[in-house]
């Protein structure tokens, strides 16, 4: 695949031109859904392309190896979902990218960015990329923003730090953004501090931070998991609405499915640091092609299934980064595990048409009508929605499941 | 919040009152305030019992006399001592001489023990802070009277003694050399091949700069000269410049280099009114150079640069003034040393009595018998800032918010200064200020053993003489300050903290 | 540290150690032992460097010290006790020699009167041994007191709150008001002569407010955490929520408490009996025999030195012990994304 990118061919938007139905200073209670349909649609050109990341960390009890290879690639104005449990790596991979994670990380690979290894560069190009051509946005809004200094200076701040201009034009950017994320009386509000904002209106500004240099690429990291449901799906329609102002990319790290649904143009899966299935929002979410996605599509609760249609998690917790299985990662928590899947791990294969998934057995969930049908817990109806997860295979449920409500007792 | 301020306040005026009634009826129930006149021959004892009796209220109940102390307090006289001597007099003497020993030790260990503390925190884990780590804990494990006689012996008696054929031998100069290039290499944060270039350079510099000056018996007659203060200056400009905006030719750099160049000249220019100065000129040549300073900050920092321009400016001023007076102070410090017998750095009371000397041969006599001291109070209690900065540096540099400003792009020194140390010194004020109140404790011990009659000695001769009213006196200033810190530490918190201010 | 120390002392699975079925650790990589709260304690606890050269170093002046001239009617294993004069041996100077002959030095041996002997003759380091008793007994009460009265008063003003709340605080207050130095030398004065034992009893008396200000506070902090909500909310009694929920949860900082206060302790004994207010004669302690001899500095070092070097190893180790054991209670300050 050639890397090297062509020239922006289109023309960056002229954010001050302030365009039509941009502005909307108090529109908070016109509330008009702006899905991934009405947004621009992806182009070739790639921005970032990420090639066998791989992130390992020294603690006492061992290597843990975080991330361990990792390969995909972010087009201009696309969103790439990415999703996992936690200790998945998709955090730890962004961060790679943005030069955040610790000193004592061992990261190996290639990060490009529009062709240049960021992994390569010396500190201060790094630096000059952070913020102003990759920015990003941040889980807890409420503790991203610093207490003592006020959301205009820390905004201004943001201008400041790449662009040499008076103050003064650098807070009259900043309004300008707490309008487009749509803060209302954004002229007082700027002299206001983070406490004084609730947590939707500070991811708002952590939204407005990250889009203040025109980025082209847009890191949202968990961007609505400390936000109410109500605020959540006003801060996505946000996002997606400034990406097409501003032109830039999103990766979209989350554990949310429901999220990557509405907002992703293509999903990754992750598991135990690795791609296990890549795709299509629509080929992942309709025919998976991994038992992990497969599980993870089950364990969300549906609109459309019948009222009395059982949740199916995954039994199990995530495999230890310092140990891990031998084989394919998820075969302890796997409903089709074979002798296979606890020998070689498999790897990335064509799934379909740009699918891809890491399964020995992915021609057995194509064949399924119902790949979360799998992880059904036979017979065991209650176990499923109430004990906390247990290890090992479903045949051994029952055991596992009393075992495990034993040693939680204490607990509840 | 300003309701609050004064809730605290009357909160603390009983609080006050409070622990002044429990002193006073701890301190006259010490023991028997006329034991020593008992032993007095039979014809004078009757009438010296009778005459203290009288004088320190004895026949009356402990709370009567207190109320005539707070009566008198109220009034601003503190009455007088067993002997009859006045408290308010003494009182003045003392506090002055305490407040010279106190304050110039504990900025100096604030100032030292923050920097310390914060750097070790950014250098976690790294020689550097191990080092600092355990220095502290020594010097937090020290008693101070142990300290204080040990500097007495080896700071004062043997410099001294030295000082009559100051050279260095080669091993020692080697070793000091390699401390300060280690010091310095370990402060930057760079690839080990710049490191081990600033530690050879620094070692090398700080080897022959000492080989020359012991040579030249320069430690017997010191002294700047312009050639240094010039380095120093414009090296000052420069780190000021750097700190508060970057390394390039800009326009902070160029006001601070400007500010410094101005300082270099005025340094000739003003040669012979620094002769022999009032201090009042002293003072109003650096009030002129702050003000010179903000100036050229202010036209050659231009709209864009202005804040930090004016910043590292006055920064560099103050510097260049420090470097100059040094120079001033180390001029005379040969004509100071013979004057006292060759003996020049002190080991008893706070200035040698009935001396006549220049302006600088005055400043020098304060601080040659303030040094020792201060260095005792300095070492023990630096330990404690330094523990907690790194601490809470440490606690700040995980905070969210700094990710945060590293994700913008920002410079590091940015993500430090802006972000991090200024939500630090949120905690750290309020350490300081409920630790600067204590300092009357450490300086009972500090002047005991360097032989100053001060504070120490109010409260000291009180405990002895089963004399409640000098005791009261320490009272009043230790325990007021304790008050009046704790409310300044309110208040700075509130300062610091919109989340408070703004409640 | 809450909601890890919940479960201290009882045998439960600290979370995110699930115990897998035992026989399918391998194949799981799950083998990470299920350790209990206080193994883990133990565990950073021992890890810490400082803290067991510290534990090394107090234990071996507290065997030095109790062992060498005896305890009480006990006699040791040292013959010259600290109240007998013999005659000068070396001018008294120190007969202990640490340097092998091969290095050039004189041997590795105690010699006659290894510290030295002070200017009428007596041995020193018997001299040195019964101050450091004295000194570790009343650092050691002064501690305890200090941290038991600060416990107490602290954790009732964080638990009832209200009237009794705000009295407690006021009298900690005012006890914070007077400065250390002043009200530890006034009660030393009254009661130092009543025997070393009740010198430390009322120096921590007067030194516990450091402890109440920190357990009031994390007494407060914890009893709005949520699992005391719960065990309200299934009507658990106050005194049961007390032992089963707060203590469990404070006794990491009570016990690095302690350390702090022990170590407070060994200067404060030393610079009242400096000052001439600690411990009276017939008692000796480091401090005061510091003070004792102090105007020999300079034609008898040795008499300055030990003593010194004795205060700082007891202060120090314990200091070290307290660093290290807030790092196993409290693991959160120490992990720092570098």
């Amino acid at each position: 695949m050639g890397i090297t990118p062509p020239p922006l061919d289109t023309t960056a938007p002229d954010i001050h031109g302030e365009p039509d139905g941009m502005l909307h200073g108090g529109a908070e209670e016109v509330h008009t859904a702006y899905t991934l349909a009405d947004s621009k649609p992806p182009l070739d050109e790639e921005v970032l392309k990420v090639e066998n990341l791989t992130v390992e960390f020294p603690t006492d009890d061992g290597l843990v190896k975080a991330v361990r290879g990792v390969d995909y690639t972010l087009r201009a104005r696309e969103v790439l979902g990415i999703v996992g449990e936690s200790g998945s790596g998709k955090s730890v991979s962004s961060m790679a990218i943005m030069g955040l994670l610790p000193k004592n990380a061992r990261i190996r690979g290639r990060i490009l960015f529009r062709g240049k290894d960021i992994l390569a560069m010396r500190a201060k190009e790094q630096r000059a990329l952070r913020g102003e051509k990759i920015a990003m946005i941040f889980q807890d809004p409420m503790t991203s923003l610093n207490p003592v200094h006020t959301v205009g200076d820390q905004l201004a701040e943001a201008v400041l730090a790449h662009h040499l201009v008076p103050r003064r034009q650098a807070l009259a950017k900043a309004r300008h953004m707490l309008d487009l994320v749509g803060i209302p009386q954004a002229e007082r509000r700027l002299r206001a501090y983070p406490h004084e904002f609730s947590g939707g209106m500070r991811q708002r500004v952590m939204i407005a931070m990250a889009i203040i240099n025109d980025p082209d690429v847009i890191i949202a990291d968990e961007p609505t998991t400390a936000l109410d449901v109500t605020v959540q799906a006003q801060i996505l329609e946000k996002l997606l609405e400034v990406k097409d102002e501003v032109n830039a990319a999103i990766l979209m790290i989350t554990h949310d499915l429901g999220v990557i649904a509405g907002m992703a143009h293509r999903t990754l899966v992750m598991y135990a640091g690795k791609p296990v299935e890549v795709g299509s929002t629509d080929d992942v979410f309709y025919t998976p092609r991994m038992p992990y996605t497969a599980g993870l599509l089950g364990s969300v609760p549906s609109l459309e299934g019948e009222g009395e249609e059982r949740l199916r998690p995954i039994v199990g917790t995530p495999p230890s980064l310092i140990r891990l299985p031998a084989g394919c990662p998820f075969s302890p928590r796997c409903p089709l595990a074979t002798a296979e899947c606890r020998e070689s791990e498999p790897a990335l294969e064509a799934a379909g048409d740009s699918h891809w998934a890491a399964c020995h057995h992915s021609d057995r969930l194509a064949a399924a009508d119902d790949p979360t049908a799998f992880f059904r817990a036979d017979g065991e109806p209650a176990a499923a929605g109430e004990a906390e997860p247990a290890d090992g295979v479903p045949a051994r449920q029952t055991v596992t499941t009393t075992e495990g409500t034993t040693e939680s007792e204490e607990g509840q | 919040m300003l309701v609050f301020i004064v809730r605290r306040l009357i909160v603390s005026v009983f609080v006050f009152f409070s622990a002044t009634a429990l002193v006073y009826v701890m301190a006259a129930n010490l023991g028997d305030p006329l034991a020593d006149l008992r032993e007095l021959p039979a014809n004078r004892r009757e009438n010296a019992i009778a005459e203290r009796t009288e004088r320190m209220h004895l026949d009356k109940p402990v709370i009567v006399r207190y109320f005539l102390w707070l009566a008198g307090a109220f009034r601003w006289d503190l009455g007088t001592d067993r002997d009859g001597i006045q408290i308010n007099a003494t009182l003045e003497d003392a506090l002055g001489a305490t407040l010279q020993l106190v304050l110039g030790a504990t900025i100096l260990a604030i100032v030292l023990g923050v920097a310390l503390g914060v750097i070790s925190a950014l250098r976690q884990y790294s020689s550097l802070d191990l080092t600092v780590t355990f220095s502290a804990f020594v010097f937090f494990s020290l008693p101070l009277f142990w300290v204080g006689s040990l500097l007495k012996e080896f700071a004062a008696i043997e410099f001294n003694n030295w000082l009559a054929d100051p050279t260095i031998a080669w091993w020692v100069i080697a070793l000091i050399a390699l401390l300060i290039g280690g010091f310095f290499a370990s402060l930057l944060v760079t690839d080990r091949r710049t490191r081990l270039i600033a530690f050879g350079g620094t070692t090398a510099a700080t080897a022959v700069a000492l080989a020359v000056m012991s040579a030249t018996g320069w430690f017997a007659n010191p002294g700047l000269g312009i050639g240094v203060i010039a380095l120093t200056a414009l090296a000052a400009a420069l780190g000021f410049s750097v700190l508060f905006s970057a390394l390039e030719w800009n326009p902070v750099m160029k006001s601070a280099v400007i500010t410094a160049v101005i300082g270099i000249l005025s340094s000739v220019a003003f040669r012979g009114v620094l002769e022999n100065p009032y201090p009042i000129v002293v003072i109003g040549l650096l009030v002129l150079a702050l003000a010179i300073a903000a100036g050229v900050g202010w036209f050659v920092g231009g709209e864009l640069f202005r804040r930090p321009a004016i910043t590292a400016s006055l920064c560099t001023a103050v510097a260049t003034a420090m470097v100059i007076f040094m120079d001033r102070l180390l001029w005379s410090f040969a004509a100071y040393s013979d004057s006292v017998n060759g003996r020049p750095i002190a080991t008893i009371g706070p200035s040698t009595p009935n001396y006549d000397g220049t302006y600088w041969e005055h400043n020098l006599d304060s601080l040659t018998h303030l040094a020792l001291p201060t260095m005792a109070l300095v070492l023990v209690s630096l330990a404690s800032y330094s523990r907690y900065s790194r601490a809470t540096m440490l606690e700040v540099m995980n905070q969210d918010y700094v990710r945060t400003a590293r994700a913008k792009g920002l410079p590091e020194r940015a993500v430090i200064l802006r972000h991090a140390f200024r939500n630090g010194l949120i905690p750290i004020t309020t350490l300081v200020a409920y630790d600067i109140a204590t300092v009357f404790g450490g300086a009972v011990v500090t002047e005991t053993v360097f032989g100053w009659r001060a504070m120490g000695s109010l409260l000291l001769g009180g405990i002895q003489e089963r004399d409640p009213n000098p005791i009261m006196a320490f009272f009043l200033i230790s325990g007021g300050a304790v008050v009046v810190f704790n409310m300044i530490a309110d208040i700075a918190y509130a300062y610091l903290d919109p989340r408070i201010r703004l409640s | 540290m809450a909601q890890t120390a919940q479960s201290a002392g009882t045998h439960t699975v600290t979370p995110g150690d699930p115990r897998p079925p035992a026989d399918s650790d391998a194949a799981q990589g799950l083998d990470i032992k299920a350790r209990t709260q206080s193994q883990l304690i133990l565990r950073r606890f021992l890890r810490h460097k400082g803290a067991v050269a510290g534990m090394l170093l107090l234990g071996f002046v507290v065997v030095l010290s109790i062992s060498s001239i005896g305890l009480g009617p006990i006699p040791g294993w040292w013959d010259k006790n600290y109240v007998n004069s013999a005659d000068l041996v070396n001018r008294g100077r120190p007969t202990l020699s640490v340097v092998p002959e091969f290095l050039g030095g004189g041997g590795m041996h105690l010699g006659e009167h290894p510290f030295g002997q002070d200017n009428i003759g007596r041995d020193y380091f018997a001299l040195t041994m019964r101050g450091t008793q004295i000194s570790l007994l009343i650092a050691f009460i002064t501690g305890v007191v200090a941290t038991v009265t600060g416990t107490l008063i602290g954790a009732a003003a964080g638990f009832f709150r209200g009237r009794l709340e705000s009295v407690l605080m006021r009298i900690t207050d005012v006890m914070i008001t007077i400065p250390t130095i002043l009200f530890a030398a006034m009660v030393a004065v009254m009661w130092g002569n009543k025997g070393v034992a009740v010198l430390g009893l009322v120096l921590g008396l007067v030194t516990w407010t450091q402890v109440a200000r920190l357990v009031r506070g994390e007494v407060l902090s914890i009893r709005e955490k949520e699992f005391i909500e719960a065990a309200r909310s299934v009507g658990t009694s106050a005194a049961r929520i007390i032992v089963k929920h707060i203590l469990p949860n404070v006794i990491g900082i009570i016990i690095v408490s302690v350390t702090l206060a022990i170590s407070a302790a060994v200067l404060l004994e030393s610079a009242l009996s400096f000052l001439g207010m600690g411990v009276q004669p017939p008692d000796t302690s480091l401090g005061r025999i510091i003070n004792e001899y102090r105007t020999a500095m300079v034609t008898r070092p040795w008499l300055f030195y030990w003593p010194g070097i004795f205060i700082i190893a007891i202060a120090l180790s314990v200091n070290f012990i307290g660093d290290g054991l807030r790092d196993a209670f409290d693991p959160r300050q120490n992990r720092v994304r570098d």
